[in-house]
């Protein structure tokens, strides 16, 4: 506090509350006006790193369900999310199949799709060409995986036309015309036996003249300049609907000897090459830490100093002897060579660093009562040990789980065997290198899945300072 | 017939049966439709075939970078007993010794194929890899806006100053379109350089960018300025097709992969192609041959199986179901009269442009020999330097010239 101050402060408790005096008042409410600015300005600055941070994690979610991903500009709001569509996929699917989750076409399935078109009065409004078209699902392994097509199944297709009111149409230029409109019911079954369709694509062809202005589900795609609306599933279902690209992530990449999904092999890849490895880092860091922390033995420091040097070392400089010792101990594209290629330096290096901070004599105690050094480390120091270790949990799996260098260069067949972020590399497909994007965001965002929740599960242990936790007396 | 005579002669007739050689060959190759053309060849078309030759093969499609994969299997040796050796990155390949020549038993399928395409496969006199298909440059263009735009379609004697007056035609009457993507690639750009004239490694094994070149380099990067395209970036797009799938751009100048692309990304796209400009003065069209073998591991144990799965796949009844399919072009020479190119489907008519692309003027294959990517490389830097202006077009040219008197040697 400045002189100033301390004067005008003791001035005023001699002439009565603070409060009642104006330069006081002002003063107060200049404080609260820093407080309020610092306020704003902090706020600001944690809204901004989160919308950073988390700005990029919505735009992928987002991203992940649209059906055209790199869509530009970027669109907040979009079929997918727009729960007027999800009623309509809901029933949609419900006529299709009876399963208004995930929709398809099934035996017995009738389904009723309306389509109400507009054009200025005079102009003639007719009936669009519609169209049930033998259109496989994706590319790539979808096209070699699904065989059975809506056309060859859908029947009895009658079409309904409904006249409408006549609207009033404000044109771009700004200019009001008179707009006559006409909805179409197009009504189709499956009648008999067969397979149940996952997808119905459907298109309608109309003049140019005339503007498609409402239909049961909007269009996944305008084509030919408006004169076609085509849709990928016109019985989709609300799940179908709003994660078709997950759910073609499941479906569309299969190993085409076994039929099963490669993405859940990708999956159990990294599950178990990630569970390998924390078991393992947990091994050696706990064992390498408390060595290094309370043990005495020759060459004890150049031990330590080889630990600190191999943490400089990046692993490309190492990967070529790894590479030539993992295939003449034929462990290539088995999961184990990844979960052996590993350095925990830096695991050693909190655990020992951590141990270091527990009491000895907790130790001797220990050691009082009988039990033997192996006793108390696992029966005494690791127990107290929980926060380092599930930190080292934490960092293991993590880095274990987004690996892409070793299991890139250290599984490369079958694509069975991949892990999952090199099995995402590989949803990729081959029209001179343009990728399907809607399958790689969709397959990456669920790959996040795992470490999000071992992250929730346990943020409270990776916000507590292992060390300062453990150096409580 | 005695029991003595009787196992004597079911001795014999066993012994003469030919023996099946029950192999299992692994085989690979990157996907797309790919995946549908072998998937199909080994289970459909070829099934009886694979049957009688005793042979079973696990097919395990790569959906991504091939090349890269590949190497790390054959460096491991856990490489597929025949995969995919694409003429761009087959140079280093063969080099390694890690592919094995193709057998004497196998010369007659190579006899029977396009010889541009055996010779892309040819390394120090010997025939490394047997193609399976191949591919040229065209002009896709989408009719329903060259119909709106009140412009002609692009024909087969447009010459370069034809094309560019369409495409600014084009962009100038629709607000919403761009004439063509242009991208930084050589593997697009060549289709002008190459019909002025300009030989990418001339006779002394150099290269160099003399007036033929620039006059190509000029064309192309100044496509945008001139109202007639578009930096492919700015729309979001990688390649022409991206732009042209999307309804932004007329035209786009890809292969016959455009097929399978535009059924599965814009199903109902009114488009046809042509074949690329020509040279307002040589009246020479330019094209690259793009162009894919299978090749045999040199490591496999089961070699000669390998190569029998390679003969099945490169057969004539295998290419004749491909080319019929519209999935891709086939290899031998003799299916250029098939019925299927007189067609006049899109895919047909995409087809036939593409096929006659491979001897239409000033072709080269798709390859730079020893120096693989890098060459690409520098042209690919100068021509991004020039369409992003970090670059006059001189500098760029200039700069490009320098690397590859590193590179080629002056």
């Amino acid at each position: 506090m400045t002189e100033t101050s301390s004067n005008s402060v003791q001035t005023t408790l001699a002439s009565g509350r603070l409060s009642d005096r104006p330069d006081a008042r002002r003063e107060q409410a200049a404080v609260r006006r820093r407080q309020a600015s610092t306020l704003v300005l902090m706020y600001g600055v944690l809204i901004s790193i989160a919308t950073v941070l988390l700005g990029t994690f919505l735009f992928a979610l987002l991203a992940s369900v649209k059906e055209d991903p790199l869509e530009q500009p970027f669109r907040f709001w979009f079929a997918q999310i727009n729960p007027v569509n999800w009623a309509g996929a809901w029933e949609q699917g419900r006529e299709g199949s009876g399963n208004a989750w995930w929709g398809g076409f099934s035996p017995g399935g009738e389904v009723t799709f309306h389509l109400t078109y507009a054009a200025p009065v005079g102009e003639e409004l007719a009936a669009p060409a519609i169209e049930i078209p033998r259109r496989r699902p994706g590319t790539g392994m979808a096209a070699a995986v699904y065989t059975d097509f809506a056309v060859d199944y859908a029947s009895d297709l009658d079409i309904r036309r409904e006249d409408g009111p006549l609207y009033e149409f404000t044109n771009k230029d700004g200019v009001t015309e008179q707009w006559q409109q006409a909805t179409w019911h197009v009504r189709f079954r499956y009648e008999g036996e067969g397979p149940r369709i996952e997808r119905v694509p459907f298109s309608s062809q109309a003049p140019r003249s005339q503007t498609l202005i409402d239909a049961t589900l909007p269009p996944t795609r305008m084509e030919r300049r408006g004169r076609v609306a085509s849709w990928e599933n016109v019985t989709p279902g609300v799940l179908g609907y709003v994660f078709n690209n997950y759910r073609r992530v499941f479906k569309e990449s299969v190993d085409l000897n076994t039929g099963d999904s490669l993405f859940m092999s990708w999956f159990q890849n990294s599950l178990l090459i990630s569970l390998g490895r924390v078991a393992l880092t947990l091994v050696l860091a706990t064992t390498g830490g408390y060595a290094l922390a309370r043990l005495k033995f020759p060459g004890q420091r150049a031990v330590f100093f080889t630990m600190l040097v191999s943490m400089m070392i990046p692993i490309q400089v190492t990967f070529i002897s790894n590479y030539l010792v993992i295939r003449e101990i034929n462990l290539l594209n088995t999961p184990w060579a990844v979960i052996i290629v590993l350095v925990v330096s830096a695991q050693v290096l909190i655990m020992k660093q951590f141990f270091e901070s527990v009491p000895r004599e907790i130790e001797e105690a220990a050691l009082m009562d009988g039990a033997g050094y192996w006793t108390t480390f696992y029966k005494v120091i690791l127990p107290m040990s929980k926060p380092a270790l599930i930190t080292i949990t934490i960092m293991a799996f993590q880095g274990a789980w987004n690996d892409f260098f070793w299991p890139l260069v250290l599984i490369n067949s079958p694509p069975s065997a991949f892990a999952l972020p090199v099995g995402l590399l590989s949803l990729r497909n081959a029209y001179g290198g343009a990728g399907d994007w809607s399958l790689i965001l969709a397959g990456a965002f669920m790959s996040t899945v795992p470490v999000l929740i071992l992250f929730m599960v346990f943020q409270r242990y990776i916000v507590d300072n292992p060390i300062a936790s453990g150096s409580k007396e | 017939m005695t029991i003595k005579t009787t196992f004597m002669t079911a001795a014999i007739a066993l012994a003469a049966t030919p023996t099946l050689a029950n192999d299992v060959v692994r085989i690979s190759g990157w996907g797309g439709d790919n995946i549908v053309v072998v998937n199909s060849l080994i289970n459909e078309v070829l099934d009886d075939d694979l049957k009688a030759a005793g042979i079973t093969v696990e097919y395990e499609p790569v959906e991504g970078d091939f090349a890269q994969i590949l190497t790390n299997a054959l460096s491991a040796g856990t490489a597929p007993d025949a995969f995919y050796v694409d003429s761009f990155w087959a140079y280093p390949i063969f080099e390694s010794g890690k592919i094995d020549p193709v057998p004497a038993d196998n010369q007659d399928v190579a006899d029977a194929l396009l010889p541009a395409l055996n010779q892309a496969f040819t390394y120090e006199g010997q025939l490394m890899g047997i193609a399976k298909d191949f591919n040229t440059l065209a002009v896709q263009y989408d009719m329903d806006i060259f119909d709106d735009a009140g412009v002609d379609y692009p024909d087969m004697d447009d010459d370069w100053h034809d094309f560019r007056t369409k495409l600014q035609q084009v962009q100038a009457e629709l607000d919403d379109v761009y004439g063509i993507c242009v991208v930084p690639d050589y593997a697009r750009f060549a289709a002008f350089a190459l019909a002025t004239g300009w030989q990418p490694i001339n006779d002394q094994g150099h290269t160099v960018l003399d007036d033929r070149f620039r006059e190509a380099f000029e064309f192309y990067v100044t496509l945008p300025d001139e109202n007639a395209g578009v930096l492919a970036t700015d729309l979001g797009q990688g390649w022409t097709g991206g732009c042209f799938g999307n309804g932004d751009t007329a035209v786009a100048m890809e292969g016959a992969w455009m097929i399978g692309f535009l059924r599965d990304q814009a199903p109902n796209k009114y488009y046809s192609t042509v074949g690329i400009p020509k040279h307002p003065e040589t009246g020479d069209r330019g094209n690259l041959v793009f162009t894919v073998a299978w090749g045999v591991a040199a490591d496999s144990d089961v070699k000669d199986s390998a190569h029998k799965v390679v003969e099945l796949l490169t057969s004539e009844k295998a290419q004749q179901w491909v080319l019929e399919s519209g999935l891709a072009l086939p290899s031998r020479e003799a299916l250029a009269d098939n019925d299927f190119f007189n067609g006049d489907s899109t895919a047909a008519i995409t087809s036939r442009v593409v096929f006659e692309g491979a001897s239409d003027g000033q072709v080269e294959p798709f390859q730079f020999g020893e120096y693989g990517g890098e060459w690409k490389a520098i042209v690919d830097e100068a021509l991004s330097a020039a369409l992003l202006k970090e670059r006059s077009i001189d500098e760029a040219i200039a700069h490009a010239q320098e690397q590859f008197d590193r590179l080629t040697g002056r």
